[in-house]
């Protein structure tokens, strides 16, 4: 595959990643490039392997084969504690944690610095959110603004890539697109955006590249073309140097 | 009518009018209640004959708490089976508080160390210590299953292992200690506790029964709290995986 030719990348790369569930294939040497200042859709049905694709980047999931590299080191060598503060997560479902957004979105910074404090504000604004919500109690707030708290919180670690997974699942058209510009103004900024979704209108919307999941093998490319071939339910979707099969 | 003999009719007759009581309102549990009963009269007569026996014999004691200390962890570890190793946290969590309590009131005198005396004392602080490990097991699993979005997202955030299980393991102890303080608080006044009750039978003063049954209480609650923090401890090391994961039990897709 072209876009992984190198290993150099400045940003995330997956190479050859292969999962498997017992006897089942969740991913099929699976390799690409999510450089910063990029937007990268990860595309696919339900099912598809993006969820255990997402959690690879971070070693949430360690791969049965294959390597994943950050700015060109291998992830494997690294504290995964400190990999998952470069490589923020955030998951399907917006977990709040007890207490209000303040305890949420500073969670983990001990003795927040002033530079934190200002790094918590930014991120909430970045979110979608004013500092009106600080105080409120996570577990109040409706699943749009669970989505953008957890954003928030991902945001405030200051990442240098994301990983969103079905960032607009539990979202409104009109929140989905303002989440959209949020990605898009933060890898304007320099961030890495990875994202995994089954909502192609907001792939399109984002995505400087799109890579296909389809039974776990992945295609990555131009997003107008992918996405074309996403929608007509992936029938021309498949690896350049596999033929097509019967 | 000869007492042992007075008992034996009272009891069969009671537990013949309640499966008569059951099989009349259609409750479909006569048969439930007989061999509950059945089993319960075989198991004491088992359990009278071989304590008989150990009080004559005095170095099978420490087999018949071997046998208790085994039971409990089976007990308690069947209700962790989802975690690799539940047989041996249950042992360690069980054995350890509960048996270093025994030790300790048997070298301070505190009871005298007699299977007579030690026997049903090693017996209660053995149940405690079961019950406090089944509870704190029991809810450590369940977070394990039903919780692995809130693990996986302090994870995500940069915490150890460890740390994205503190909350859990927190939760689940003071979930599990809830209802054994609720039952030393209420001793005397809801219920009369067993050794207290076992004790005035056997002919003891309530005096007596009051101060050994205070001695065996507050003895629990430090058996059982032991044996709560020992199950989390245990459980965290088995469900830490290398790289700073976590063990999921019914994973994501």
């Amino acid at each position: 595959m072209s876009a992984a030719s190198s290993d150099r990348i400045d940003g995330l790369a997956a190479r050859d990643l292969h999962v498997a569930r017992g006897e089942r294939a969740v991913l099929r040497e699976v390799s690409f490039d999510a450089p910063k200042r990029t937007v990268v859709a990860l595309v696919g049905p339900s099912g598809a392997g993006k969820s255990t694709l997402l959690r690879c980047l971070n070693r949430l999931h360690v791969p049965d084969r294959g390597r994943v590299l950050l700015d060109g080191e291998d992830t494997a060598a690294l504290d995964p504690c400190t990999l998952r503060r470069r490589v923020g997560l955030v998951g399907q479902t917006p977990v709040m944690l007890p207490g209000s957004v303040r305890e949420n979105v500073a969670y983990g910074l001990d003795a927040p610095t002033a530079a934190d404090a200002g790094r918590l504000t930014r991120a909430l604004r970045e979110a979608g959110l004013d500092t009106s919500f600080l105080d409120r109690a996570a577990s109040e707030l409706s699943g749009g603004e669970r989505a953008r708290v957890a954003l928030a919180r991902a945001l405030t670690r200051a990442p240098e890539l994301l990983l969103l997974d079905e960032p607009t699942a539990a979202l409104d058209a009109a929140v989905a697109r303002h989440i959209a510009a949020t990605v898009r103004a933060l890898a304007r900024d320099g961030l890495g955006v990875v994202v995994a979704t089954h909502d192609l209108a907001f792939a399109a919307d984002v995505a400087d590249r799109v890579v296909a999941l389809r039974d776990g093998t992945a295609v990555s490319g131009a997003p107008a073309e992918l996405l074309a071939a996403a929608r007509d339910d992936g029938a021309t979707v498949r690896p350049a140097h596999e033929e097509p099969r019967a | 009518m000869s007492r042992p003999l007075a008992q034996l009719l009272a009891s069969a007759a009671f537990v013949l009018a309640a499966a008569l009581l059951a099989y009349r309102q259609r409750l479909n549990l006569s048969r439930s209640l007989l061999i509950a009963a059945a089993r319960a009269a075989a198991q004491l007569a088992v359990v009278g004959a071989l304590i008989a026996l150990v009080f004559r014999v005095p170095a099978l004691a420490i087999a018949f708490v071997a046998v208790m200390v085994l039971t409990a962890s089976l007990t308690a570890g069947s209700r962790m089976r989802a975690l690799p190793g539940a047989r041996r946290i249950a042992v360690s969590a069980i054995a350890l508080p509960a048996l270093s309590a025994v030790g300790v009131l048997l070298a301070i005198g505190a009871f005298a160390a007699t299977p007579r005396a030690t026997i049903p004392t090693a017996g209660i602080l053995i149940g405690g210590a079961m019950l406090a490990t089944t509870l704190t097991g029991r809810r450590l699993v369940e977070g394990l299953a039903d919780g692995v979005d809130e693990i996986e997202a302090r994870l995500s955030l940069g915490d150890r292992a460890r740390d994205a299980l503190a909350p859990l393991t927190r939760r689940a102890i003071a979930g599990a200690m809830v209802p054994l303080i609720d039952q030393t608080r209420s001793a005397g006044l809801v219920t009369l506790p067993g050794t207290f009750v076992g004790l005035v039978l056997g002919g003891a003063s309530p005096g007596t029964a009051a101060r050994v049954q205070l001695v065996v209480l507050l003895t629990l609650l430090l058996v059982q709290l032991l044996s709560a923090l020992l199950t989390a401890e245990l459980v965290t090391r088995a469900a830490t995986l290398p790289g700073e994961r976590v063990l999921a039990l019914g994973a994501p897709a």
